[in-house]
């Protein structure tokens, strides 16, 4: 895929994502990365992840807290918060929208 | 750069942007020692990481409520046949930051000369209120005197002692990351740090508006951002604030931006 689009579309709906990565269960900055690569978004750098989770939780998206992980060492866990999952329900449908009508366009199946 | 230099790097970034380091750092460290990743690959430079952290930190401003010290009303200037203002409102209150911003002969060193009242407009009105200080662009500094000279006269005009002017002069001097204890007479000095002596005398005493016409000629990057995490102090302490600038990436944290365009 071009590297470039990629990175503009991720930039539109990474927050998102990212709490979609977080809709099951927590998690940490290094496995959402693995989680978001591994659905196909592609590799996810650190530079565009960590300022997304900052605001996210500066917004009261999500919650985190310092712990230490199973023998390993401290790691800042992130929780999806009732306002994120309300608005990954509402941005979620509008984005689910946006990209059947950008969909349609795309492959000249018109919609009415 | 390795790892621990890239880390060390990042929390020097942080600090210079006013952002507490510690935990940014830590996660950054956390996520490298799982991933095994070099930092620059993962996070990028650290002055690139630290300013999209300090971005999406960032939440808008309200507006502020405090005293209006500086007024600006339909002020016109000519110089000869050429005019250079026309009509230029600005209004700043305690607690803002105002950017004149605009290319090279647009009129934005005048202006700030009109709102200092060193220069009478042809018409339109400009009221000022509290005390004011001003960084000039150029000049400003003696040759004869050293820093903490400087300090005692420029102090003892906003009823600062002796003792009292220096030791504010030095801290502020710090804060633009200088050091003047012994330093030489204001000849000796380089063009950066006599601006850098320019901006200190402009904030002593702590006046209630500031006009600085692009203090930070000569400053090298590290010293910029300094200069302008001074102005966001100045700002959270209550002050009116107007900064002639042609550099606009402070643009979107400041208050009001005055746009005087292209050349009179």
């Amino acid at each position: 895929m071009d590297t470039d689009r990629r990175a503009q579309w991720l930039r539109g709906v990474i927050d998102l994502c990212v709490l979609g990565a977080l809709r099951d269960g927590e998690s940490y900055g290094y496995e959402i990365a693995r989680r978001l690569e591994a659905a196909g978004l592609g590799p996810v750098p650190g530079g565009t992840l960590y300022p997304v989770l900052l605001r996210l939780e500066k917004t009261g998206h999500v919650t985190a807290d310092w712990r230490a992980g199973a023998g390993g060492p401290a790691r800042k866990y992130y929780r999806i918060s009732p306002q994120g999952r309300q608005t990954l329900a509402d941005a979620g449908a509008d984005w689910r929208r946006f990209t059947a009508g950008a969909g349609a366009l795309m492959t000249g199946v018109a919609t009415p | 750069m390795s790892t621990d230099e890239w880390l060390h790097a990042l929390a020097a970034e942080l600090r210079r942007r006013g952002v507490e380091a510690g935990a940014v750092v830590a996660e950054a460290a956390s996520h490298l020692r799982e991933s095994g990743e070099p930092p620059l690959t993962v996070f990028g430079a650290p002055a690139a990481y630290a300013d999209a952290l300090v971005d999406s930190l960032r939440t808008p401003r309200p507006r502020s409520h405090g005293p209006v010290r500086l007024d600006v009303r339909g002020v016109t200037k000519s110089y000869g046949r050429r005019r250079v203002l026309t009509g230029v409102d600005l209004t700043v209150r305690a607690g803002e930051v105002a950017a004149i911003v605009g290319a090279n002969g647009c009129g934005k060193s005048t202006l700030l000369r009109i709102c200092a009242g060193l220069e009478a407009p042809d018409a339109g009105t400009v009221h000022r209120s509290g005390a004011l200080g001003w960084c000039p662009q150029a000049g400003g500094t003696a040759e004869f005197l050293t820093p903490d000279e400087h300090f005692t006269l420029v102090g003892a005009g906003r009823g600062l002692a002796r003792p009292a002017a220096r030791d504010a002069g030095r801290r502020a001097a710090a804060g633009v990351d200088w050091d003047p204890a012994g330093a030489p007479q204001g000849r000796h000095l380089s063009g950066g740090t006599r601006q850098k002596l320019n901006l200190v005398l402009a904030g002593l005493g702590e006046p209630d508006l500031m006009l600085l016409d692009e203090p930070y000629q000569g400053f090298d990057h590290g010293s910029y951002l300094d200069f302008w995490a001074q102005v966001w102090d100045w700002r959270d302490a209550g002050r009116a604030v107007v900064v002639v600038t042609h550099l606009l990436a402070a643009a979107d944290r400041v208050d009001t931006v005055l746009d005087l365009g292209g050349r009179a």
